[in-house]
C-alpha cells in the first residue's frame, strides 16, 4: 500500500501562463494526491520548499521558452541537495518536439506536452513514484 | 439614507422598456406562420428531432447556449429593424460602426511580433510590413511583461522569450529603427496598467528624441487591470485598488497629451483564453469600462473625452455563429450603455471599436496544420462580425513562437479573406438571419446579466478583490477540461478522427542565441553613462507621486527620459503600494 503521494507544483520563473498547471493541480488532487501549489518560483526556492515539505514529486510548468535553462538549473539544484534520485521530477508546457528528448537527458522523469490527458499524467506520476520507491534503499 | 445605486441593467430596463416598438412582421402574417410552423413540426419533423429540438453545442471556450433546429420569424416576433439593428453606421450600431464598413476602410492586418532582442524584432516587423501588414503589434518578453530588468537574477534564462526584451528607452529605439513613428500605427501590448505606465513613456521619450510631436503618434496600449491582477501568474502583484488607479492615471495622461492614441484596450482576449466563456469575456470588459468611466467622471473629466477613444480586444473561438453574434451583441449593448447609462450624445462614444486575435487555446499540438483551418474560420467569423483589426494565430503556436513562414501564412489568411472571398463588399452579411438575430439577442441579454452580477457584488474592482473572477475561471476551465477528456467537446486530430500514423514534423521556431548577454551589456552601458543623480531624483519624485495620489505618468516619463530601467521603476511601485496576494482556486 503506497502512502498518499505528495506533489509540489510551481510555475517556473516568470512564466505568466498558469491555466495548465492549475488544471493539473486539480486533477492530481482529484486522483487522491496531496498537492501544494506555490505559484511562480525559481529553482533554488522550489528545491528548498520540496525538502521542507517532504514531497514525493516536484512538478514545474513552463510555456514561455525557459524550460531548458531554468529546468536545467532545477535538476542541478536537486542534485546538489541530494534529492534528485529520491524524488520524481516532472515538467509540462509548450516545447519544440526535440526538446522533449533534451529534457529527459537533463534528468526529468516525466515530460508532458500540450494535449497530455489527465489519465496520462496521473498514471505516469504514479509509476515514476513507485519506481523511485522500489529503487530506494 | 443614501439612495441605493442602480445597476446598469436596472437603468437600461427603466429607459428601454415601454418604448414604442414598430415590429417588422405584421400580426396576421405571424399568426398564420405560427399555425404553419406547428403543422410543419408535427408532420415534417421526426419524433427524435422534435424531442431534441434544442441542442447545445459544446465547443472550446463556448458559452453553452442551446440552439433550436430551425429559426424563423417566430424566434424574434417583435423584431423592430430600426430599433434593433438600424443601418450600418447608425444607432444602435448592431450592423457596424461605419456606414460603408470594409468598403471604406479594410480591417487592419495587425500581426503580433516580438521575440529575442530589439534587433530581431525590428527585422520581423519590417518583414511583415514588406509583405503587406498594415499595423505593428509589439509583444514583450516575460521579464519585460513582469517588469524585471534583463540583468535581474529572476530574469535569468528568460530574456527575449515569448516577446521582445525592453529594459529602457534604448531598446525602444532599436525596435523602431528605420520605422517612422509618425507614419505607422503601433500597438504596444503592454497588458498591465503598471507596465503601460513604465513602457509607454519610453515610447514617448523616443518620439521626443526623434523630434516627433506626440500629437502625431497613433496606436494603442492595453492598460487593463484584469490582465495584471487575474490573467497572469507572477511573483509579485500590487493591490487591485492601486492598479486600477494607475490604469486611470495612464488614461488621463495619454488622453491629455497624446490625443490620437488609444489609451486603453479592454482585453477580453487573454481572460477568455485563460478560461471563461465568450459571455464572461465581454461582461468583464464592459464592467471594467463602466467602472473606469465612473472614476474618470469622479476625477472631473467629460465622459465623451474618454469614451471616444476606448477600444476592446476579443477572442473569436470555434462556435462560428456565436462569434458573429457576440461581436454584434456587444456592439449594441455598448451603445445602450453609453447612450442610456452615461447619457452621451456623441456617436464616437457609442462605438464599440475592437481588435481581435483568433483563439490560441483552440489550436492543437496534434496535427498542427489543422490549426490553419481553425484560425481561418475564427478570422472569417470576426470579419462577419465587423471588427476593426485582426491578428490571426499561427499553426505552430503549440510548439513555440511562430516561424517566419507561419507568421506570413497568418498574414496571408487575412489577405485571402480581404482580396479573394468577396466578403468585405457587403456590410453585415449575416444581419437579418433569423438565427443570427435571435442569437445576438440572447447573447446580449446574457452579457448584461453578468455585468449585473458584477455590479451587485459592488463593482468590478471589488469583485476582483473578492476573487469572484478567479473562482469563475477555475470552475470554467476545469469543466471544459473534463468535457474534452470525455470527448463531449470534439477536437479533430486530438480526440476525434485521430491520424492512425505519425504525421511529418513541422518546422519549429528556435529563439536566437545570446540575447540575454546583449541585453545585459546594453543595460550595463546605460547604467555607466546615465546621470545617476537625475535617475535617483526621478525615482524619488515618482515614489512621492505614488504616495500622494498624483498622476504617476508624468513621473514615469521623467524616469524614462533620464534612463531609468523598467525594473527600477517597478520597484518604486512595489515600495509605494505594497504587495497583494491574489486568490488561487483549484
Amino acid at each position: 500500500m503506497v502512502a498518499k503521494i505528495k506533489v509540489l507544483l510551481s510555475k517556473l520563473g516568470l512564466d505568466v501562463h498558469n491555466r495548465g498547471l492549475i488544471t493539473v493541480a486539480n486533477e492530481l488532487r482529484d486522483a487522491g494526491m496531496e498537492v501544494i501549489y506555490i505559484g511562480n518560483s525559481f529553482p533554488k526556492e522550489i528545491i528548498k520548499t520540496a525538502i521542507q515539505e517532504d514531497v514525493d514529486v516536484v512538478g514545474v510548468s513552463s510555456l514561455g521558452g525557459a524550460h531548458l535553462t531554468l529546468g536545467g538549473e532545477l535538476i542541478e539544484e536537486a542534485k546538489r541537495e541530494g534529492i534528485k534520485e529520491r524524488l520524481a521530477f516532472v515538467i509540462g508546457g509548450v516545447f519544440p518536439p526535440a526538446d522533449g528528448t533534451k529534457l529527459k537527458e537533463i534528468g526529468f522523469d516525466g515530460i508532458f506536452m500540450p494535449g497530455a490527458t489527465r489519465e496520462e499524467i496521473v498514471t505516469s506520476i504514479r509509476q515514476i513514484v513507485s519506481a523511485k520507491m522500489d529503487n530506494s534503499p | 439614507m443614501a439612495e441605493k445605486k442602480r445597476t446598469t441593467k436596472e437603468i437600461l430596463q427603466e429607459k428601454l422598456t415601454g418604448g414604442k416598438r414598430i415590429p417588422l412582421y405584421n400580426p396576421v402574417a405571424l399568426k398564420r406562420l405560427c399555425q404553419e410552423f406547428e403543422q410543419w413540426r408535427s408532420t415534417m419533423v421526426g419524433e427524435e428531432d422534435r424531442k431534441n429540438w434544442c441542442v447545445t453545442p459544446h465547443t472550446i471556450l463556448g458559452s453553452e447556449i442551446p440552439r433550436e433546429m430551425l429559426y424563423t420569424p417566430l424566434s424574434n416576433p417583435d423584431f423592430d429593424y430600426m430599433q434593433d439593428l438600424g443601418h450600418s453606421g447608425q444607432e444602435p450600431f448592431t450592423r457596424g460602426i461605419h456606414a460603408n464598413m470594409y468598403r471604406g476602410r479594410e480591417f487592419t492586418m495587425r500581426q503580433l511580433t516580438g521575440f529575442g532582442g530589439p534587433e530581431e524584432t525590428n527585422q520581423r516587423i519590417k518583414f511583415m510590413l514588406t509583405h503587406g501588414g498594415t499595423g505593428i503589434n509589439v509583444l514583450f518578453d516575460l521579464p519585460t511583461i513582469q517588469m524585471y530588468d534583463s540583468d535581474d537574477p529572476m530574469s535569468r534564462g528568460q530574456v527575449g522569450m515569448s516577446g521582445v526584451a525592453v529594459d529602457s528607452v534604448e531598446d525602444m529605439d532599436l525596435i523602431f529603427k528605420d520605422i517612422p513613428l509618425d507614419k505607422v500605427t503601433v500597438s504596444l501590448v503592454t497588458h498591465y496598467p503598471s507596465n503601460t505606465a513604465i513602457l509607454f513613456p519610453m515610447y514617448l521619450a523616443l518620439a521626443e528624441r526623434r523630434g516627433i510631436p506626440w500629437d502625431r503618434l497613433r496606436g494603442s496600449v492595453q492598460n487593463d487591470i484584469t490582465l495584471e491582477e487575474v490573467v497572469r501568474s507572477g511573483p509579485e502583484y500590487i493591490p487591485p485598488k492601486d492598479c486600477f488607479r494607475i490604469q486611470c492615471d495612464n488614461i488621463d495622461f495619454i488622453r491629455q497629451n497624446v490625443p490620437l492614441w488609444n489609451f486603453v484596450t479592454y482585453n477580453g482576449y487573454n481572460l477568455r483564453e485563460f478560461g471563461t466563456s465568450g459571455v464572461t469575456e465581454m461582461a468583464v470588459a464592459l464592467a471594467n469600462a463602466i467602472e473606469t468611466l465612473e472614476e474618470m467622471i469622479r476625477r472631473g473629466q467629460e465622459v465623451d473625452w474618454i469614451a471616444e477613444r476606448l477600444a476592446f480586444f476579443w477572442s473569436p473561438a470555434s462556435d462560428f455563429f456565436e462569434e458573429v453574434a457576440r461581436i454584434r451583441a456587444v456592439r449594441r449593448l455598448w451603445y445602450k450603455i453609453m447612450k442610456y447609462r452615461f447619457n452621451t450624445q456623441s456617436p464616437r462614444s457609442m462605438w464599440m471599436r475592437c481588435h481581435v486575435q483568433t483563439s490560441g487555446v483552440s489550436l492543437m499540438r496534434e496535427e498542427p496544420l489543422n490549426n490553419i483551418i481553425r484560425a481561418a474560420y475564427h478570422a472569417l467569423a470576426s470579419v462577419f462580425g465587423g471588427v476593426q483589426s485582426l491578428h490571426v494565430d499561427s499553426y505552430d503556436e503549440a510548439y513555440s513562437v511562430p516561424t517566419e513562414e507561419a507568421a506570413l501564412l497568418s498574414l496571408r489568411t487575412q489577405q485571402i479573406i480581404q482580396a479573394e472571398t468577396g466578403v468585405t463588399e457587403v456590410v453585415d452579411p449575416l444581419g437579418g438571419s433569423f438565427y443570427v438575430e435571435a442569437l445576438t439577442n440572447e447573447i446580449e441579454m446574457r452579457i448584461l446579466d453578468e455585468v449585473d452580477e458584477i455590479e451587485r457584488i459592488g463593482g468590478y474592482v471589488t469583485a476582483l478583490e473578492k476573487g469572484w473572477l478567479h473562482k469563475k475561471i477555475a470552475e470554467y476551465f476545469n469543466n471544459e477540461r473534463k468535457m474534452i477528456e470525455k470527448g463531449v467537446i470534439k477536437l479533430v486530430g486530438y480526440n476525434f478522427y485521430k491520424a492512425p500514423v505519425e504525421l511529418p514534423p513541422i518546422n519549429v521556431f528556435r529563439y536566437p542565441e545570446g540575447v540575454e548577454e546583449k541585453q545585459k551589456a546594453r543595460l550595463e552601458k546605460l547604467r555607466e553613462k546615465r546621470d545617476i543623480e537625475k535617475v535617483n531624483s526621478a525615482l524619488l519624485a515618482l515614489e512621492e507621486a505614488c504616495k500622494k495620489g498624483k498622476n504617476v505618468m508624468p513621473y514615469t516619463l521623467q524616469c524614462a527620459r533620464v534612463g531609468c530601467s523598467e525594473g527600477e521603476i517597478f520597484k518604486v511601485f512595489k515600495q509605494a503600494f505594497g504587495l497583494w496576494k491574489p486568490p488561487v482556486f483549484w
